[in-house]
């Protein structure tokens, strides 16, 4: 069957190198899973998770933002703004950092000159976080507000 | 002779103090620069596999994004990225000379360059800066130049969302048209000894400036990216694009200055930490020369002393005899 030469890698670092067998990918066209020998392509992601399978089993990465590219011979690159491994999650900090960011939410509604949609984007964003990691963890899903 | 020695023996001490801070201060300039060039390599990747997929998608249609067009300059922005402390060396003069010297020749610095020839800038240029660490502020504010904003907020390994007002202002106004070239100064890292003060265009997104950037990414770390391997092993007619190819480039294009400029923050924060452990470094050396010379001086006056009170009491003694 084969395997894809798979990367993601984020400004800050590369999160995951691995050849894998197959990988399900949010895009802003709907999800879609790469096989090997998938036809180049180029698309833009969305805030998700993606479904990587590969020796050990399946992972789940949080990603937020950015493109992937489906190159020839069997290469998959994903560059995303934000991606982790579903163990790399930390409960906590998510949790904090989306509450701050719809404390500054708030306030943008009050008036204050605050970038609206990046906010929007941060909260969704810690949201698939929290999600990810409570999946993994066996917990309930988090609650939305 | 007493006083003397006294005062020496006091000389030594502050000598001695002041080593200890110094050498303190290059441990922990060593251990952030460790994580400063940690960093600096981890965003390589990123950069590289984003301008690979930029030339695939320029290659195959010739798309009209404002991030792409060049105009002729009649407005500057500089982004000058410095650093908020001083005890660095050289760090901040280096940066700063390499920029005055750039700005004084407006024309040279405004010229945009092009494959098919040269667009020369407008007679009466304006320039205008950004300044990125506090020392690179009070130098424009001291020149004069016009300073639109100044950030001096970072940590020592500053994250992509922590630079995101920097890009975030850049993209904005160079699409509203208020500047048509802006410049990153930054300080390349090139290793602990060496880093070279550089100034680079990042809009319009240019083919010649992206490519000097990556090449120079490449000539330092071990695991850089070969980047010659940018000619695309299929023929681009080949590619889908999802949604369509004008939506991804729009979406890569401003991805691509962000990390530009993350990359240019993060080799100056790399450059900076080496800058200050090895002026500390020279420090504590110098340091410890002075306290070898002082001992010396110390030893010579306390034998002196001794030497003189011996022959004053054999004299005395000669006298009573």
């Amino acid at each position: 069957m084969g395997t894809l030469h798979f990367k993601i890698a984020t400004p800050e670092k590369v999160v995951y190198e691995k050849d894998i067998f197959q990988v399900s990918i949010p895009t802003t066209m709907g999800e879609i899973t790469i096989l090997p020998h998938h036809i180049p392509l180029v698309s833009v992601l969305q805030t998700g998770e993606m479904r990587v399978k590969d020796a050990e089993g399946e992972h789940l990465i949080a990603i937020a933002g950015g493109f992937m590219e489906v190159r020839g011979k069997n290469e998959v690159v994903v560059l995303a703004s934000n991606a982790e491994l579903e163990t790399e999650i930390d409960l906590d900090r998510a949790e904090k950092a989306r509450q701050a960011a719809i404390d500054q939410m708030a306030r943008a509604k009050a008036g204050e000159d605050i970038d609206f949609a990046r906010l929007q984007a941060t909260v969704d964003r810690e949201m698939n976080r929290l999600k990810i990691a409570r999946k993994y963890r066996k917990l309930p899903p988090p609650k939305e507000n | 002779m007493a006083v003397n020695t006294k005062a020496i023996k006091r000389r030594i001490k502050s000598v001695g103090n002041t080593k200890k801070i110094t050498k303190a201060m290059e441990m922990v300039a060593g251990a952030k620069m460790r994580k400063a060039v940690e960093s600096a390599i981890n965003t390589r990747t990123y950069a590289t596999l984003a301008w690979d997929l930029l030339v695939k998608l320029s290659k195959q249609q010739k798309v009209k994004l404002p991030l792409l067009q060049v105009r002729q300059v009649k407005k500057l922005l500089v982004v000058l990225i410095t650093s908020n402390r001083g005890l660095c060396g050289s760090f901040n003069a280096n940066i700063i000379r390499k920029t005055a010297e750039q700005l004084n020749n407006p024309v040279n610095i405004g010229r945009q360059r092009a494959k098919n020839g040269h667009l020369e800038p407008v007679k009466d240029l304006a320039i205008d800066v950004i300044g990125v660490g506090k020392k690179g502020a009070d130098f424009a504010r001291k020149m004069k130049y016009n300073l639109i904003a100044s950030f001096s907020e970072f940590s020592d390994t500053p994250k992509l969302d922590d630079i995101w007002p920097i890009s975030k202002m850049v993209l904005e106004e160079y699409e509203k048209k208020n500047y048509d070239k802006v410049i990153v100064a930054y300080t390349d890292f090139k290793s602990a000894i060496t880093q070279t003060a550089k100034l680079r265009q990042v809009l319009p997104i240019s083919e010649v400036d992206l490519e000097k950037m990556l090449r120079d990414l490449g000539e330092h770390g071990d695991d850089a990216t070969d980047i010659a391997v940018v000619e695309p092993k299929l023929e681009i007619d080949e590619y889908l694009f999802e949604p369509n190819a004008q939506t991804v480039l729009s979406i890569i294009l401003p991805k691509l200055v962000e990390t530009q400029i993350y990359q240019a923050t993060l080799e100056s924060a790399a450059s900076e930490h080496s800058a200050r452990m090895m002026a500390m470094r020279n420090a504590s050396d110098a340091a410890r020369d002075m306290i070898k010379e002082l001992n010396l001086n110390f030893n010579k006056a306390r034998q002196a002393a001794i030497t003189q009170e011996i022959a004053e009491i054999a004299g005395g003694a000669a006298a009573l005899g």
